[in-house]
């Protein structure tokens, strides 16, 4: 069962830059799909289309099977929570509190489970004792990790990490890496935005995109190998592989330090 | 010494009660020509407040800030009756989000404003802006171009251009490389470092990428929470003991070779600087 369908999509800004040039691609239900590629490449074009912050010019988009139009988006929102890249721009509310609620309110979540799922997810994320804090005394991850409480606690079936982490220190960036993992586990459709291949590692799936068509779409480790495909959307392989290619016509090399590599690119 | 910190603190005065102490007690040089550094530290450690009292941006709550001879205290009058002006043109500030800032029609504008606004003129601003833009790896179609329908990388380069077109002795970029592909990355890195060889200038690169901190810098400062608690070179900051007690990432070259070494007691000879190094030393190795 797909959850998302897309279908011959294309979007041009302004009428002369053609971000995406049909497009098609599906995600299945609880899969982890990344969508990998340059600067300029057409990602997150790709994600504001799905979330309905842009309209498709051609194509077709299918969420859980409904047809994204404007009768249907503030549906499709409930099913589709997406985090940004920049944490500054997504703070809306007075407090951490009061900024995980702000979907929930759109929601209609009666009161009491409101405040449940608040501090549920608030602890979920490690801000649980920040929670009547205001934005300006917390760090960007911080800001960040509420952005995604506030998403979780919609309990939204599909989640889009639009380059989340590529503005967070080295901690930040594994602590939402864990999220994603646990989001995962618990079933729910991952797709991830980004170029940092660290992220793309864990995913099941990955899409490379360039300059607005897909280059290639295929089982993580299969893609992850390909030097080629990577090197022509302005991406670089994870360096153990990097370092596994250029060893590899060493004949000499053995089989062990060869796998030992290849876990090591795993863990990101 | 071109700049240089003595005893230097810094506290952000709040509405409410005592403020922060964003810098503590921080003694450091810099010298005007040939420096490569990084600054490293956790999100909050005080560097881009570090950043902005080399350029007089901020000044100290405590303690002395020398940059180019001009001597900037906790007394706001006197720093006041000061040139700042040339402190500026001479240290060039690239902020972490450049792109915010562009604001004019065409790319060409954009760049342009900053020497005009230093006094160069003109006709020189525009050749300064065609020469620049092609450093940071755009070609000249892009100057006649709005700054609004470039992506992200692409504002990047051009608020970077707008800055090395003011002809800075010293450059220093906040975070120049976040959210750019690594391919982007590489390029951008690179082109810093033939304006530190090429042209002799010092650049301080503010940073969470080890990968740059290790491949790069000749010289690391490492910030925790105000304090200025690691400055040398880069070989010994990534100590065992650094590592742990600094909850530092390891650069991913060095990862792996400590891994290789642990688990097949590989021993290179020499200390690879970049991949191809590394591949390098490795296939001698192991082949």
């Amino acid at each position: 069962m797909n959850m998302i369908d897309i279908e011959n999509l294309s979007f041009t800004y302004g009428g002369k830059v053609e971000a995406l040039k049909n497009v098609s691609l599906c995600v299945k239900k609880g899969e982890w799909v990344t969508i990998l590629g340059h600067n300029g490449s057409g990602k997150s074009t790709l994600a504001k289309l799905i979330v309905g912050l842009l309209k498709p010019q051609k194509g077709t988009i299918r969420v859980d099977g409904v047809e994204l139009s404007e009768r249907t988006v503030h549906d499709i929102r409930k099913k589709v929570g997406i985090v940004f890249q920049n944490p500054d721009n997504q703070f809306v509310g007075v407090t951490v509190r009061d900024d995980i609620a702000f979907g929930l309110e759109n929601l209609r979540i009666p009161r009491e489970e409101m405040i449940e799922r608040i501090e549920h997810y608030a602890k979920r994320v490690d801000m649980y004792s920040y929670l009547n804090k205001e934005p300006q005394a917390l760090s960007g991850g911080q800001k960040q990790r509420v952005a995604i409480a506030g998403i979780l606690a919609m309990r939204t079936e599909v989640i889009i990490f639009d380059e989340a982490t590529s503005m967070l220190d080295p901690d930040g960036r594994k602590r939402i890496l864990s999220y994603m993992r646990k989001l995962r586990d618990d079933g729910v459709t991952v797709v991830t935005i980004t170029h940092d291949m660290r992220e793309a590692v864990q995913s099941d799936r990955i899409v490379v995109l360039k300059d607005g068509e897909i280059l290639k779409a295929d089982k993580s480790e299969d893609v992850l190998k390909d030097k080629e495909t990577l090197e022509k959307s302005n991406l670089e392989l994870l360096l153990p592989l990097e370092v596994l290619h250029g060893l590899e016509h060493k004949k000499s090399t053995n089989e062990e330090i060869k796998e030992f590599l290849w876990q090591l690119s795993l863990n990101g | 010494m071109a700049i240089k910190f003595e005893r230097v603190s810094f506290q952000y005065r709040g509405i409410d009660e005592k403020g922060y102490l964003a810098l503590a007690d921080i003694n450091l040089s810099i010298a005007a020509k040939g420096e490569f550094i990084t600054l490293i530290g956790e999100t909050g450690s005080g560097k881009s407040t570090l950043a902005q009292h080399m350029n007089a941006l901020l000044t100290p709550t405590e303690g002395r800030v020398h940059v180019f001879g001009v001597k900037l205290t906790s007394d706001k009058k006197k720093n006041r009756r000061q040139r700042l002006n040339p402190i500026r043109q001479r240290v060039g500030l690239v902020f972490q989000f450049p792109e915010y800032q562009l604001f004019e029609e065409t790319v060409l504008k954009d760049i342009i404003f900053g020497p005009k606004n230093f006094g160069v003129g003109q006709d020189e601003a525009v050749e300064r802006a065609k020469k620049m833009i092609k450093v940071v790896g755009l070609d000249e179609s892009y100057l006649e171009r709005s700054p609004f329908n470039l992506s992200g990388g692409e504002k990047k380069r051009v608020s970077i251009a707008g800055i090395l077109a003011m002809e800075p002795e010293i450059l220093i970029l906040d975070e120049p490389t976040s959210g750019l592909d690594p391919m982007g990355r590489n390029a951008l890195l690179e082109v810093f470092h033939n304006i530190h060889e090429q042209l002799g200038k010092t650049v301080v690169i503010i940073t969470h990428d080890m990968n740059t901190v290790y491949e790069y810098a000749k010289r690391v400062l490492v910030l925790r929470e105000g304090a200025l608690v690691y400055d040398g070179d880069p070989s010994g900051l990534f100590s065992r003991k650094h590592v742990e007690d600094w909850n530092l990432e390891l650069p991913e070259i060095l990862r792996i070779q400590r891994a290789l070494e642990e688990r097949f007691g590989i021993k290179l000879d020499k200390s690879p600087r970049s991949r191809k190094e590394l591949i390098e030393a490795l296939g001698e190795v192991v082949g």
